[in-house]
């Protein structure tokens, strides 16, 4: 693995006596797409503006390859981020924005404006948009030009603020992709962050989950996804169901009227003994829920259908669960549950497509 | 909401009088300064523009103008400069005073000026300053930079500060930020400002009546016309300075016609 490109080391950030960043250390790779998410209020903004230089950390370093920039102010840095308001001067023409970070180095005008008809060309907007104003831009238009303007800048690391949390889904998605094919042909170092896990999920190739001023988790999407280490991680990502299970003397007590196989009856008090834990949680997302009693199914609990939901390709159903209370599962249409709400029901899942929370 | 047809005609007599009652009394002055007769008297018998002349030709008349001009220009400028700098501390940043610092500056607007002019009057005496027409810049700047400061406020408000992080992130520094982005920002703001202070300056009676000393600027003069000494170059002086006040306008929204007309041009 090749050496870091930012490197946090033990990063607070304090306003007052509010702790948003609680020494947080991250290591960035060359050419990475990193994407920071967590709820509004978790310190992602502020951690991002640390990064850029719009503020100094209250302790720790940030280094960029060898050289220590947290002192550094943002015009001092190699480094440009992509506003959420995309912060587009309103009194400059598209050309003109895309421009600005040349004009700023004193590019000459040919040359900027050479360089700013390949971006508008690699962004796939028409050269005609050189002279064009600001606002007779759509929404996406104005993404691909605050991007077009980053990209002149030509930066060692980009930064993005959420700029795709103002647009409508349609075009959100759309964008997504481009952004992701955009890192691929560019190369350059991508660092985004974001509340919405979908997004990240789709660009990223590591994601970062942020809660109250630390990260929870660093992990590519399908690991996250798959193996959260907390409670927190496994419903930021989305529907799931998680079962919480005790020891209790050297007995594994399951919550309700659950039916476990004697394999991971063992397996999972073998795994908390091992831990010293004297509880655990299973997280099983939903699609893992099946309708009756399959072969290998090492979980299996009677319910009762409350509802079901259109997701469009899928279909969600409620189940009440005996003892467990709420058991969300989804399905899609060909495997869909042959009743309605009101039935009884089987469910049953595996412990391979399982994983264990250790710990509360 | 569509009005219906009763509504539109109360609105539309509405409007009418209240068009009468603003610009009839102007009306008046400007048939005052055409009539032949040395007092006014409707029907007007005879119409003449020797009084336009006259005001042409006139020494004193030229002296008021140059007086209320300079300090017009004056006030003007440095009204912009002040209201610029005033509104960013305003509007843009954060500061321990700040909120002090809003309410004390918007307060002369609201002092009534005969009292304000006094109070500057006993102030330059007790300093030794002798009131001419250069006091009276200062009494201006003291009711209009007020103002200024507001309109340019007002536009500063409605500033994404975001666009200046973004300027200084892509390496631009403190001075190129305020070059490049902060001053053509807030420039519509500043010309508006601008406009408004020369007008208020040029019509100002009250501060310059207790602070220009010796020298008159053509409202003063007006008064003392009225009050001793009237002939019809009065309303024509009054017409001739209506005149000044329109042209500025009329030139200000023309000047901001052709530059949009140039930017639609430019694309």
């Amino acid at each position: 693995m090749s050496d870091p490109i930012l490197q946090l080391k033990n990063i607070r950030k304090n306003f007052d006596t509010f702790e948003a960043i609680k020494d947080i250390s991250l290591d960035i790779r060359e050419g990475e797409f990193l994407t920071i998410v967590g709820p509004s209020g978790s310190g992602k903004t502020t951690l991002i503006r640390l990064m850029v230089g719009m503020d100094e950390p209250s302790s720790g370093e940030i280094w960029l390859r060898d050289e220590r920039i947290d002192k550094l102010p943002a015009n001092k840095r190699p480094t440009c981020m992509v506003f959420q308001s995309l912060a587009l001067f309103p009194h400059r023409s598209v050309g003109e924005n895309i421009e600005f970070p040349l004009k700023i180095r004193g590019v000459d005008l040919q040359v900027r404006r050479q360089k700013a008809l390949e971006l508008l060309e690699l962004l796939r907007l028409p050269q005609s948009y050189h002279g064009k104003r600001i606002h007779e831009c759509s929404g996406g238009e104005r993404q691909r030009v605050a991007l077009a303007r980053a990209l002149a800048f030509d930066p060692e690391i980009l930064f993005f603020d959420e700029p795709l949390s103002a647009l409508d889904y349609r075009l959100r998605k759309t964008l997504e992709k481009e952004l992701k094919a955009l890192h691929e042909k560019t190369g350059k170092t991508f660092v985004y962050i974001t509340h919405s896990l979908e997004e990240a999920m789709v660009m990223s190739d590591r994601i970062a989950i942020m809660k109250a001023g630390v990260f929870e988790q660093i992990d590519p999407a399908r690991e996250i996804y798959s193996r959260p280490v907390s409670r927190f991680v496994a419903e930021f990502m989305g529907e799931v169901n998680l079962i919480p299970f005790k020891i209790a003397g050297k007995v594994l007590t399951s919550p309700g009227e659950i039916m476990l196989s004697k394999s991971v009856t063992s397996d999972i008090s073998g795994q908390l003994k091992k831990a010293n834990a004297s509880c655990g949680t299973i997280v099983v997302r939903p699609e893992f829920v099946a309708f009756g009693k399959g072969q290998a199914a090492d979980f299996s609990v009677e319910g009762r259908v409350l509802q079901d939901y259109e997701l469009g390709s899928r279909i969600q159903y409620e189940v009440e669960a005996a003892g467990l209370g709420l058991v969300t599962i989804e399905k899609l249409r060909m495997d869909m549950f042959d009743g309605k709400p009101g039935d009884q029901c089987t469910l049953s899942w595996a412990m391979s497509d399982c994983h264990l929370i250790v710990g509360e | 909401m569509k009005p219906s047809y009763s509504t539109k005609i109360v609105l539309f007599a509405y409007g009418i009088l209240a068009i009468i009652f603003l610009y009839l009394p102007l009306l008046s002055v400007s048939f005052a300064s055409i009539s032949r007769a040395r007092y006014l008297t409707f029907p007007i018998k005879a119409y003449s523009f020797k009084w336009y002349t006259k005001a042409f030709e006139s020494d004193t008349v030229t002296d008021l103008v140059i007086i209320s001009l300079k300090v017009a220009s004056i006030v003007t400028i440095v009204s912009m400069v002040l209201g610029f700098f005033g509104a960013l501390a305003f509007a843009r940043y954060n500061w321990r005073f700040r909120h002090l610092f809003q309410k004390v500056i918007l307060l002369p607007i609201f002092f009534p000026q005969a009292v304000l002019g006094l109070a500057l009057l006993i102030w330059f005496n007790s300093l030794g300053v002798i009131p001419t027409w250069k006091t009276a810049i200062i009494s201006h700047l003291v009711w209009i930079s007020p103002i200024t400061t507001l309109i340019i406020a007002i536009r500063a408000y409605s500033f994404d500060s975001s666009l200046e992080e973004a300027a200084r992130d892509m390496g631009a520094s403190t001075f190129t930020i305020f070059r490049e982005v902060t001053l053509p920002l807030l420039m519509p703001g500043v010309i508006s400002a601008g406009l408004f202070s020369f007008l208020l300056s040029w019509g100002n009676f009250p501060l310059s009546l207790f602070t220009t000393g010796a020298d008159l600027t053509m409202p003063e003069w007006l008064y003392a016309k009225m009050i001793s000494g009237y002939s019809p170059l009065v309303p024509t002086v009054g017409m001739l300075s209506i005149s000044v006040s329109l042209f500025v306008i009329v030139f200000a929204f023309a000047v901001a016609h052709l530059v949009r007309m140039i930017k639609q041009a430019r694309i």
